[in-house]
């Protein structure tokens, strides 16, 4: 495959379809942020580690760092702007949208700093409390190993998870 | 970083060190090379171009000098590669050994100096990777000697530094060949 | 009284737009005909620069220009001197600042050759990639001590050796006490380099409008104002031209101060030079030699003490490792030279260093900036001093507590920021007392320890002091605006990464104004909103800038009570600020909003009279003559395999005092993570160099930062004891956790393995150092310490 080729693709995208031509070494990190401006998706190390860029391919977690765009032609993908439909839009106190239930439990348990690593830990969490709607601190943790934060220690991380299945499952 | 091993080749001295100083054996035990040429007696220059997949393709020059030669017993090499990403310099000391069965035993030991980025992220596939993949090129050479081509071996993508780590290798394998 | 917010554990004000990906980071800045830039750097420590061939790079396709340090003319300059060193005698200070492109010589990995500037940053590698250089390598100083002998490799031809900076310190007469010591111990103490790993590298993106003659960058720092007078400086421009926006950033820690980084000052000049706004984010593995790292450091120290354990002196001289360039000045040793007295009464101490420079990356302060070393030094020489007096841990600390009645502490030594070093404030025994119970301390050594030991399981508890001066000047300011709309803007010039400002700022002013916190909207970072102060650094922001924002916020509440009190006709006192209005204490009908108090303070018509102001702002600043110092005791148990070198953290206690706390929650998620990038400088983190100064782990495959699995529940208290140097009675706390925590690990680990012969002096450790160590200790374990023999 030469470099200077492009190739056409269509990916769904938080429920909105997209089309664009694309080279194919194109991470499908910057293409969600550079060519689409879902700019919610982070990128923090490019190899793979920090889980900062993960985002749901059909449902499950990847890091978009590691995948290229042309690979999820045809697919379906979920990123942290697809957890509160209509974010961005309009404007002005009231009329916000309600977020995720791990996100309202993320702000009320103080479960994130600088917020940068934010919306790949959600990413990443999202799928594992689907799978795991009582989850133990060990499994938290477990789950949550694959991405790095360095301002929150990750307790109230894993404080957020719990309070947010308690809520879910009450 | 130091490597230091033994191959054993399936045929006399004389017909290993043949091998060894024949560019045209060693560009097929490389993969990559796209030029690969003797410019006087004991100096030769390369390029090598590795293209992973749609990475793009990384590329490297690179200069070998013989010195301490005593045909068909020893050698001494100097290495000096550099590209984009990367660089290494510095000695393999080849040693040649008459073996049982007609055989060759090779010694070798090289210490080179890496840097740049095959230095910084890919430190760990020099030891493992590097010392498996020279063995494959001491290989290929080995199955030229029994006159068969050798076997094609696909590079398995990692999940980092793909192009890095062969480049890499391809840098182990001149040093330890030539 | 109305509500009170201050103190409270609010949940914060911009956590919605960071859980929903609509916050603003510098990479997300998107515009029309935005070029991107990528660096060429150095594959080599040391080595001269022979020639640079830019014309493959050039010819690339979509390629806009390529610079290199001969294309930069006359804008080719050292970076500037950030902190020149404080006014101590004697002192020795040799400048070396890092250049924009390197131009004759190279002097660490990564140091930057030539940029590329093209239509997307993967043309932009792909051309870095066709340009050509010709080094011929030097011979590389990596070892600090090494950097020092006769005949070492010259970095900086301009100087005439490998030292940076020389200086003494001195309390007392050390070598007086020294001769009626009862117990006189010393050691070598080594700390080596780690980054801090925020996890949003660093970026720039710079915009010239020629149209409007206005310069705007958007830069990861956190110190936009430094940067944006610096910029103007360099590039000819007034400072009003130039507008520097740190919006939200991913994390600081330290690095992303005001250091004219060679990609800070070179993209906003080709912006210009251009006509086009260019981006340029910094790649992990670029993050990794570009962005300036922790400190090495090798100290020889010895205390002298009595035969009651008390301190009778101490003696350091220590070598500091700045790297290829000092632009930070004498910080970060100053730290360590001062940090090192902790809590403690040190009548005599004698201290010096030598900072030198080697072939690495820049040294700048990181979360801790060498404070972490003074502890490791201090808090180790105490448990060694205890083992060989029969002590326990603890007890040592106690014997040597300042009092409350000591304060204010003067240490007869200079601080970082130029004044004496003394301690506002503290209390150090309940602190410890506290942190003992919570942990359960003697009942560990009492009966779990024998019992675990007899089950052949190596258990140890640990238990260490630090201080940490904080909330240093010289000063910061805030703007405090009533909207028409009722709500409350507030405009400060520090930057902020994720500490919370943006609402614990708006509990100060709520506070004050009596409004919710969720009303009060905070800017900060923004130089074109405000553009008066320093940054977010030092632990300084909430001391600082927090009573900033108090001042402002009581100013604009005197211009509320005053209009209010003419337009209802009534006497101030009689007023109450509540629920964003005013009203009348003996008849609440009469009230105000804040919305409408606005547009009556700024009318169309008649006119303002003389001595009055238009509108319900004010902008008040604060300097504190002197940092304020909050302290704290962290306390663990671990468990260690002495077979795999495997360690668990069982329990982790920190009590800390930071005086007035104005969000607990926001306090706590400060020390816990603290804690973790603590535990990762103690236990996972190092850079490797090899002896040619080539960086080895550049990627987090190799550089260990600590994962959930990793970092333990911390179970954190405080205490308080109100610094006396400003209003709020607040200190510092973002730095915090993670100073003491190298010396707590060391602690605990040996008492876990109990090893006559095992001693740790050096941090970081990991798995494969311990398993070193341990084995060098030997594997018996009969000699038992002497622990349990609490006096």
């Amino acid at each position: 495959m030469r470099v200077d080729e492009r190739h056409s693709i269509r990916v769904t995208v938080n429920g909105d379809a997209f089309e664009r031509s694309i080279e194919p070494r194109m991470l499908l990190s910057d293409f969600l942020r550079h060519e689409l401006e879902l700019t919610g998706t982070h990128v923090g190390c490019e190899h793979g580690v920090c889980g900062a860029c993960t985002v749901l391919l059909n449902g499950q977690s990847v890091r978009s760092c590691l995948v290229f765009a042309v690979q999820t032609d045809g697919e379906e993908i979920t990123t942290v702007e697809g957890l509160t439909p209509g974010i961005g839009v309009g404007g002005g106190a009231g009329d916000e949208p309600e977020l995720h239930p791990l996100q309202a439990a993320f702000r009320d348990a103080h479960a994130l700093q600088c917020g940068f690593c934010t919306p790949g830990v959600l990413l990443s969490l999202i799928p594992f409390l689907e799978e795991n709607p009582h989850p133990n601190e060990r499994d938290i943790r477990e789950a949550l190993s694959g991405n790095l934060c360095r301002c929150t220690g990750y307790q109230n991380i894993v404080d957020a998870v719990k309070l947010a299945a308690e809520r879910i499952h009450r | 970083m130091e490597i230091e091993s033994e191959f054993v080749f399936d045929g006399p001295r004389d017909t290993v060190w043949r091998l060894l100083h024949d560019p045209a054996v060693l560009a097929k035990a490389l993969p990559g090379t796209r030029r690969f040429e003797r410019t006087s007696e004991d100096q030769y220059e390369g390029e090598m171009e590795v293209s992973v997949g749609p990475v793009t393709a990384a590329s490297f020059s690179v200069k070998i000098e013989l010195t301490d030669k005593v045909s068909s017993e020893r050698f001494t090499m100097l290495v000096d590669g550099r590209g984009n990403a990367g660089f290494t310099k510095g000695a393999a000391r080849v040693q040649l050994l008459d073996h049982e069965l007609d055989r060759t035993l090779m010694r070798y030991r090289a210490e080179l100096q890496v840097g740049g980025r095959i230095a910084a992220v890919g430190q760990r596939l020099l030891d493992s990777v590097g010392k498996s993949m020279t063995r494959q090129g001491l290989e290929a050479i080995n199955h030229h000697l029994q006159g068969r081509e050798p076997p094609r071996r696909a590079l398995i993508p990692r999940p980092a530094a793909l192009a890095l780590g062969a480049i890499l290798l391809l840098l182990l394998l001149l040093a330890v060949l030539l | 009284m109305s509500v009170r917010h201050f103190g409270k554990p609010v949940v914060r004000n911009e956590d919605r737009r960071l859980l929903t990906g609509e916050a603003l980071f510098v990479d997300d800045v998107h515009l029309d005909g935005m070029l991107h830039a990528a660096f060429l750097r150095s594959d080599h420590a040391h080595a001269r620069v022979l020639e640079i061939d830019v014309s493959g790079a050039r010819a690339h396709e979509g390629v806009a220009a390529v610079f290199t340090a001969e294309d930069l003319g006359d804008y080719w300059q050292p970076g500037p001197l950030l902190v020149s060193p404080p006014p101590i005698e004697r002192l020795e200070f040799h400048q070396a600042t890092q250049v924009p492109l390197a131009r004759d010589k190279i002097r660490h990995v990564g140091e930057p050759i030539a940029v590329v500037v093209a239509r997307t940053r993967y043309e932009a590698e792909d051309a870095v990639a066709l340009i050509d250089v010709d080094l011929e390598p030097l011979d590389a100083v990596v070892d600090v001590e090494g950097a020092l002998v006769e005949n070492a490799p010259r970095i900086h031809e301009h100087l005439s050796s490998n030292l940076a900076a020389h200086v003494i310190q001195e309390k007392g007469d050390y070598q007086a006490v020294r001769d009626r010591a009862t117990l006189l111990l010393s050691r070598r103490f080594l700390y080596d380099r780690g980054v801090s790993a925020s996890m949003e590298t660093r970026g720039v993106v710079a915009d010239w409008s020629a149209k409007s003659g206005e310069l705007t960058v958007w830069d990861t720092t956190q110190a936009p104002i430094p940067i944006r007078n610096g910029l103007a400086g360099m590039l000819g421009l007034s400072e009003s031209q130039v507008r520097v926006i740190a919006p939200f950033v991913g994390g600081g820690f330290g690095p992303k101060i005001m250091m004219f980084y060679p990609e800070e000052v070179l993209i906003p000049w080709i912006a210009m030079r251009l006509g086009q706004p260019v981006k340029w984010i910094e790649d992990r593995q670029e993050s990794f030699f570009a962005t300036t790292q922790e400190r090495g450091q090798v100290h020889d120290a010895e205390i002298a003490l009595d035969e009651n354990g008390r301190i009778l002196g101490v003696h350091d001289v220590f070598l500091h490792d700045t790297g290829a360039y000092d632009p930070y000045g004498l910080t970060v040793p100053i730290n360590s030279q001062c940090t090192l007295l902790g809590p403690y009464r040190v009548p005599n101490y004698y201290s010096e260093f030598r900072v030198v420079f080697t072939n690495k990356p820049i040294v700048s302060p990181v979360r801790g900036a060498g404070r972490q070393h003074g502890v490791f030094v201090m808090e180790r020489l105490l448990d060694l001093a205890a083992r060989e007096l029969g002590m326990d841990c603890s007890e040592i600390r106690r014997r040597n507590y300042l009092s409350p009645d000591d304060f204010p502490h003067d240490h007869e030594i200079i601080y970082q920021d130029f004044a004496p070093l003394v301690y506002d404030s503290g209390d150090y025994l309940p602190a410890l007392d506290k942190a003992a119970a919570m942990i359960g301390y003697d009942t560990f050594i009492t009966d779990e320890q024998p019992r675990l030991r007899a089950e052949g399981r190596h258990v140890g508890v640990g238990i260490v002091s630090y201080v940490e001066g904080t909330g240093i000047g010289p000063y910061e300011g805030a703007r405090v605006s009533v909207e028409r709309n009722g709500r409350v803007h507030v405009a400060t010039g520090v930057g902020t990464q994720g500490q919370g400002h943006f609402t614990s700022f708006a509990q100060i002013v709520a506070e004050q104004l009596g409004v919710e916190v969720e009303d009060v909207e905070v800017v900060t970072g923004d130089t074109g909103k405000f553009h008066w102060g320093t940054g977010t650094f030092a632990s300084r922001g909430a001391v600082v800038a927090g009573n900033a924002c108090r001042a402002a916020a009581a100013a604009v509440r005197g211009k509320v009570l005053k209009l209010a009190a003419q337009l209802l006709d009534v006497a101030e006192g009689d007023l109450e600020l509540t629920g964003g209005a005013v009203r009348l204490m003996t008849d609440p009908a009469r009230t105000l909003s804040f919305g409408a108090l606005a547009i009556q303070a700024n009318p169309l018509r008649g006119a303002v009279k003389p001595g009055m102001e238009p509108g319900l702002e004010a902008t008040a600043y604060f300097g504190p003559e002197r940092g304020s110092t909050a302290s704290g005791v962290h306390a663990m148990i671990l468990e260690v395999d002495p077979e795999t070198a495997m360690v668990e953290i069982r329990r982790y206690v920190v009590v800390h005092d930071c005086g007035k706390v104005i969000n607990p929650t926001i306090v706590e998620g400060q020390i816990l993570g603290g804690v973790a990038h603590g535990i990762g400088n103690a236990f996972y983190e190092q850079l490797a160099f090899d002896a040619n100064g080539q960086l080895l782990n550049a990627s987090f495959m190799d550089y260990l930062v600590p994962t959930a699995t990793e970092v333990p529940r911390v179970e954190s208290d405080h205490v308080e004891t109100p610094s006396p140097f400003n209003p709020l009675g607040i200190k510092g706390v973002g730095e915090a956790g993670a100073i003491p925590t190298g010396a707590l690990f060391a602690q605990a680990l040996e008492d876990a393995l109990d090893l006559p012969g095992l001693e740790i002096v050096e941090i970081p450790l990991s798995p494969n150092r311990l398993f070193e160590l341990i084995r060098e200790a030997g594997t018996s374990s009969g000699g038992k310490r002497s622990r349990d023999n609490v006096e």
